[in-house]
């Protein structure tokens, strides 16, 4: 009886698995193949590995110019939003003040706000600005909605951190500022890098703010490029690149998640639990 | 520590983030509620007071209400999904064999891709002519033709439940997978020792134990749901004849197709305080831990 149960939970879990990871492999499968293939037999193997598949999307179908954007926005709103972030969290960490609470509450506040109610003002913001369309305007927004989310978990670890080192550090002459970069930063290091891969695989997915903020084709991030690629005729006849441009956008996420994957579901615990 | 010097470091530290946040999230959501008020049509055009005539509008726009009709089929459907499978996926992987381990990790994979690869992979899956769904159903013997899921206004809301489940349940097994892990190993052992094994125990035992990661679970549920746009927008546009149109996916419509500044702010606010009143609801159906009534009754 008991081993009837146990086969028949492992052969759920079985089951459940493969729903998942059925699809993303037919991806990856269906991106060697030509686009006869594709059609004609879902489920068969290609017959010869079509790597050219990949260097068409790359080059022809602009995803190498999309990825190249989207490596510019995140990268340059982690460089913004990391230091702000650990900054702003540090003082609520180590330095309270009158109102810091309410502040800080503020902040924690735009977890709870959902980005749809802003849109319209936000685009009509940045339009006054000039700043739709340009890679500058979409890293300005990225860092300021992921402030809340950044400062809330890098305010736990700065928390965390005894004041003795801080003390030390000022006792032997060093300024509030020297002693952040200096010794507090650099104590931070591992919830730095979480919070930055965290926000990283975010940006790199987003597609709501930027589908409102970039319109124009040069500025276009990854997901707005894949997006356009699959709803458009221009390129409904050659499948086979369409899945190599979904494999370049979701690899690097894969690998990434792979490999800090436990860090990633305790910053996601902490957020959904606390927050 | 001169009183000053701290004075100065504390703004000078906090004000970047504080000068951001405040132009680019506080200021336009005072604004996205100050629109709702005004007719106003495209940004060279006049706006209008109307007062609340954007609201009144929108509770009798018949193309809002199917978006709520959608909402809350979509949090139904969502909802029961995941609170049976979610918690039993939860249990089965609770263990440290390389097996459990392995689902850990993958589990999660559909939440990390982005929305918009999951939309086009379902595109795909669920063509009619070449995709896997129907492969797969033939291969079985089910013999669906040619069938259009999402083109079929009887089975197009139900396929993209069925998408947004495939998308979510990761992040709601990870929560009740870290509520089982809370649960003392002692209450867990006792509960086998009097002979409660497999779903007894869980029944018994273990579900009652994890009553807050039910409500955290239930609220985000209606803020998941109440959010879809990416999905919606690039499987289906709404169609066939809004079957699946969304709250966000009408509200992008006024506001971006239709140049309705002022219409679709109101339908943002309202989309909000239905998610609050949902949240609000979440709350009082989760609000008494059974296992403490104390708490409820000492105050």
């Amino acid at each position: 009886m008991k081993a009837i149960q146990k086969f028949a939970v492992t052969a759920a879990m079985v089951l459940f698995i493969a729903t998942v990871i059925v699809p993303l492999l037919w991806v990856v499968v269906s991106s060697f193949k030509s686009s006869q293939e594709v059609f004609e037999s879902p489920w068969a193997l290609p017959a010869v590995m079509k790597w050219s598949n990949y260097s068409k999307a790359w080059g022809e179908a602009g995803i190498g110019r999309y990825a190249f954007n989207s490596l510019v926005v995140t990268v340059g709103a982690l460089l913004i939003l990391i230091p702000m972030s650990a900054m702003a969290a540090y003082v609520f960490a180590k330095f309270p003040f009158k109102g810091s609470k309410f502040l800080f509450g503020t902040f924690l506040g735009g977890m709870m706000f959902p980005n749809f109610l802003v849109i319209l003002p936000l685009f009509l913001l940045l339009n006054s600005m000039g700043l739709t369309d340009t890679k500058l305007g979409l890293i300005i927004v990225y860092v300021a909605y992921s402030l809340s989310f950044t400062i809330f978990v890098l305010t736990g670890f700065f928390h965390s951190i005894p004041n003795e080192l801080a003390e030390a550090a000022t006792m032997d002459g060093c300024t509030l500022n020297m002693t952040f970069w200096k010794v507090m930063l650099p104590l931070a290091k591992p919830g730095l890098i979480v919070v930055g891969i965290f926000n990283a695989i975010g940006l790199w997915n987003e597609y709501g703010l930027a589908k409102v903020l970039m319109s124009e084709e040069p500025n276009k991030t990854l997901p707005l490029g894949i997006a356009h690629l699959a709803t458009t005729q221009q390129f409904q006849s050659d499948w086979g690149a369409l899945f190599a441009g979904l494999v370049i956008v979701m690899l690097p996420v894969l690998i990434v998640y792979w490999f800090f994957r436990d860090k990633i579901h305790e910053t996601m615990l902490a957020g959904a639990v606390k927050g | 520590m001169k009183r000053t010097e701290r004075t100065r470091f504390i703004i000078t530290f906090l004000a970047p983030a504080v000068l951001t946040y405040a132009i680019f999230v506080i200021l336009p959501l005072i604004q996205a509620f100050g629109f709702s008020v005004y007719r106003w049509k495209g940004i060279s055009s006049q706006r209008k007071w109307v007062g609340l005539q954007n609201y009144t509008n929108a509770l009798s726009d018949p193309a809002f209400r199917v978006t709520i009709t959608n909402t809350f089929y979509l949090l139904i459907v969502v909802g029961i999904a995941v609170f049976i499978f979610a918690p039993a996926v939860a249990t089965a992987t609770t263990g440290k064999g390389p097996f459990a381990k392995f689902i850990r990790g993958v589990y999660l994979f559909p939440q990390v891709i982005s929305m918009v690869v999951v939309a086009i992979l379902w595109m795909f899956l669920l063509n009619p002519n070449y995709g896997l769904v129907n492969a797969t159903l033939q291969l079985v013997g089910i013999n669906v033709k040619q069938k259009s899921w999402l083109g079929d206004p009887s089975t197009a809301l139900p396929s993209v439940a069925v998408v947004f489940i495939w998308y979510a349940l990761g992040f709601y097994i990870m929560l009740f997978g870290a509520a089982l892990q809370s649960v003392p190993e002692e209450v867990k052992e006792a509960a086998e020792l009097d002979g409660a094994s497999g779903f007894k125990k869980f029944i018994k035992v273990l579900w009652p134990m994890i009553w807050s990661i039910k409500r955290v679970a239930a609220t985000y549920i209606v803020i998941n749901v109440v959010n879809i746009f990416a999905l919606v927008f690039l499987l289906t546009k709404g169609a066939p004849d809004r079957a699946t149109e969304v709250p966000l996916t009408y509200l992008y419509e006024q506001a971006f197709g239709n140049s309705q500044f002022g219409y679709s702010s109101a339908l943002a606010v309202l989309v909000f305080v239905m998610a609050l009143m949902l949240s609000g609801i979440v709350m009082l159906i989760f609000r008494r831990d059974p296992m403490e009534p104390q708490r409820g009754s000492g105050r």
